[in-house]
């Protein structure tokens, strides 16, 4: 085996036999689900808190047509104001004066004990200003008024198809952001804390004193390479674990929380026959889960995210490299950080306004230079995007990730032997110029 | 034969020379002192022949080719600052190390039990090395410095950080490596604690090598024909009287019991015999002895030397 073998292998193995990367591999999954599936059953078990309203309506023409449902309950009373006040078992009084069919702008009083919540507030208004509106509307008396409404009345979904594709497959923005921003999300994380990994364990081996010991067998270079492709290596035996997890969970479990008839719809939908689909309210929301529930897609949204994860890792790695070669201590190391940390934090937020507009030449030049191109590529890759363009910035990352490793090398075989004092950007780039 | 030559050596740092034409060679099979105040450059040097920086100009020859890559699976390299992985178990840290040797994990594992069998450190094989001592980790420092077995074995300063017991068995197992056919280089700022085991030394002061050569001829080089009076009587006075065969005085503080001690070179051709006499003529001999000189006064002499020429 090359000496760059072994070193992979020491790091590999150290790093994946660790009972927190074993924790933290399992678990993240786990909790991911959990996390979506908790506040659900917390919602089923415990109900919704219903507020009780009581109704002081003057006007005796609003009260009968307020609906009351599992977040709010209208209680009807005619007591005086004062005495409702007092009461404590309601939550609230809602006064509703005599002129309010005829009145313009009114403001209607809402006594709240204790916090009111926006959705009941904005469920209290739109009831009273449907109730305003149809009597106003009963006022002119046409005939047939409600049958009228009913087909004046329109409820329209978009269904967006891909024209520029060879099959004609069903997407959804809504879906494609979500995804965009988690995998760029995903990425963000693995570089910061993969890239802090490499720099850490360098500048362990350097306090440690056993690096001399090391490059008297095999070069720094290569040692330092090992060091990067170690990593990554861990990085994507973690993300793969993840993905085929998540693989699983999309084909299995999904199916299995939706109700029958969904999955009817989202068997029609993956089937490319929109015309079977019976429930158009809900069409977002079918079209997301056929898309996660083919396992295609999946993979290809999984491999894409780890080819980019691969050669993003790999080019900020190098950096972290010579910066963890530069310093003595985690502390040091800080100022100097900043080289990395602030290039992906603006990938990040490039990756936002990539998401949601993915073809905007920002997001295009954002996707191709190396700095910012994983994070905002992966983000523009679930709108379906030109193979040239994933290609023209994958060559890129990986020229430049061969570029910074040159370089990262040069820095760091000089730095390694560098104790004491924190060097400045110059002194380091003074370095690369050493034989 | 010379295992190892370097040839004009220069390597210099933003701010300093740290070898200014450096030249030395190392006879196959011998023990080589390579001494010198700290800052002299020594690590640099060893850094150049363990093929970890490389030279400004200059060359090293290993085995009469020029030093590749490759050779340092014939170095063993026991660095100053040394140290091991803290969380790695000890059997697998050394075959690790071996590996990168080159050896195989077979042969590795093989040799590395039969080290540790000698050193009756078998049962360390899976502890972590935070667990061990210091001088525990020495020992497995030195096993997996010596494990590929090396024609070329590099220590700088080895006895800097070894307790006095460790100490004495690298000693030993060094000139057994040395008995073996291997070459032995030292580096130390002590001088004493490796004149008694080297066989040639090179003095670097300042970046410069300002002395080469086997250590019983530099002792005589420096110190030859020297000796150590000690009498009951005027000092000057006899000084004045030896002018004809000595030079090259020193006068020591006289000790406890009123007695002077002179410090004196014979001259070229003079015998020692006329220099016992007029002494005994002149005052009451109770002592004479010819002068041990220690690496350390060569050192001393070497470097006032070097400076005086540079001076001029």
């Amino acid at each position: 085996m090359s000496k760059i073998g072994i070193v992979i292998q020491r790091e590999y193995c150290e790093r994946v036999t660790k009972k927190s990367f074993i924790i933290t591999t399992i678990l993240m999954p786990l909790l991911m689900v959990a996390l979506m599936v908790i506040p659900t059953i917390i919602m089923t078990m415990v109900g919704p808190s219903e507020t009780t309203v009581l109704v002081i309506d003057k006007s005796n023409k609003i009260f009968q047509k307020l609906e009351s449902n599992e977040d709010v309950k209208f209680i009807h009373t005619s007591e005086p104001l004062d005495s409702a006040l007092a009461r404590e078992d309601v939550g609230a009084v809602l006064v509703i004066p005599e002129n309010i069919i005829e009145a313009r702008g009114l403001a209607l009083k809402y006594y709240s004990n204790g916090p009111s919540s926006m959705t009941t507030e904005s469920l209290i208004t739109r009831q009273i200003n449907d109730a305003v509106e149809a009597d106003r509307l009963k006022s002119y008396q046409i005939d047939d008024l409600a049958k009228i409404l009913d087909d004046v009345h329109s409820d329209v979904a978009l269904s967006t198809l891909r024209n520029d594709k060879d099959s004609e497959e069903a997407t959804s923005s809504g879906l494609s952001y979500g995804i965009g921003i988690m995998m760029s999300l995903t990425l963000y994380m693995f570089l910061l804390i993969y890239g802090q990994m490499v720099m850490t364990s360098i500048i362990e081996e350097k306090n440690n004193r056993v690096l001399e010991l090391v490059v008297s067998s095999i070069k720094p270079a290569q040692l330092m390479m090992g060091k990067i492709l170690g990593v990554t290596l861990v990085a994507l035996t973690q993300i793969l674990i993840w993905g085929v997890l998540i693989t699983c969970m999309s084909a299995f479990l999904l199916p299995a929380l939706l109700p029958a008839e969904a999955m009817q719809d989202v068997a029609a939908v993956q089937a490319g026959n929109f015309a079977a689909v019976s429930n158009t309210e809900n069409l977002e929301i079918i079209q997301a889960v056929s898309l996660l529930g083919s396992v295609g897609y999946v993979i290809k949204l999984f491999g894409l995210l780890t080819l980019f994860l691969m050669t993003g890792f790999l080019f900020y790695a190098a950096i972290y490299a010579a910066i963890g070669s530069a310093v003595d201590n985690i502390q040091d190391a800080g100022q100097l950080q900043t080289v990395i940390v602030v290039p992906v934090i603006f990938g990040f937020i490039f990756a936002m306004t990539a998401a949601a507009d993915p073809s905007s030449s920002l997001a295009f030049w954002m996707s191709i230079i190396p700095f910012t191109a994983p994070m905002v590529m992966v983000a523009r890759i679930p709108f379906g995007i030109p193979g040239w363009e994933i290609a023209l910035s994958l060559v890129l990352l990986i020229a430049s990730f061969v570029g910074m490793v040159w370089l990262a090398g040069k820095i760091y075989r000089v730095g390694i032997f560098m104790y004491g004092k924190k060097p400045t950007f110059k002194e380091i780039i003074r370095w690369v110029n050493y034989k | 034969m010379d295992i190892l030559q370097v040839e004009n050596v220069t390597k210099a740092y933003a701010s300093h020379v740290a070898l200014d034409n450096v030249s030395l060679n190392v006879p196959q099979g011998c023990v080589y002192g390579l001494l010198g105040p700290n800052g002299a450059g020594k690590t640099t040097l060893i850094r150049i022949i363990n093929h970890i920086t490389a030279p400004d100009s200059g060359r090293v020859i290993l085995d009469g080719h020029p030093l590749t890559q490759n050779d340092v699976e014939h170095i063993g390299y026991l660095p100053e600052e040394r140290g091991l992985y803290k969380k790695m178990k000890v059997g697998e840290q050394a075959v690790f190390f071996a590996r990168l040797k080159g050896l195989s994990k077979h042969d590795a594992t093989i040799r590395l039990k039969q080290w540790f069998d000698k050193f009756d450190i078998s049962n360390w094989w899976d502890k972590k090395v935070e667990e061990l001592s210091k001088g525990m980790a020495q020992k497995v420092q030195f096993i997996v410095t010596v494990l590929h077995r090396p024609k070329l074995l590099i220590f700088d300063e080895p006895f800097s950080g070894f307790d006095p017991i460790n100490a004495n068995l690298l000693k030993e197992e060094i000139l057994q490596l040395k008995n073996e056919g291997a070459t032995v280089i030292f580096s130390t700022h002590n001088m004493s604690s490796v004149e008694e085991i080297c066989d040639n030394i090179t003095l670097i002061n300042k970046s410069r090598n300002i002395l080469s050569g086997n250590v019983d001829e530099l002792r005589r080089r420096f110190f030859g024909n020297r000796y150590d009076l000690t009498f009951n009587g005027d000092a000057r006075a006899l000084m004045e009287k030896l002018l004809p065969v000595a030079g090259e005085f020193t006068l020591g503080e006289p000790d406890g019991q009123g007695r002077e001690h002179i410090s004196l070179h014979l001259n070229d051709g003079a015998s020692l015999r006329d220099l016992i006499t007029i002494a005994n003529e002149n005052v009451n001999l109770a002592g004479f002895n010819e002068s041990i000189s220690s690496m350390n006064d060569i050192f001393i002499r070497a470097v006032k030397e070097s400076e005086s020429t540079t001076e001029n």
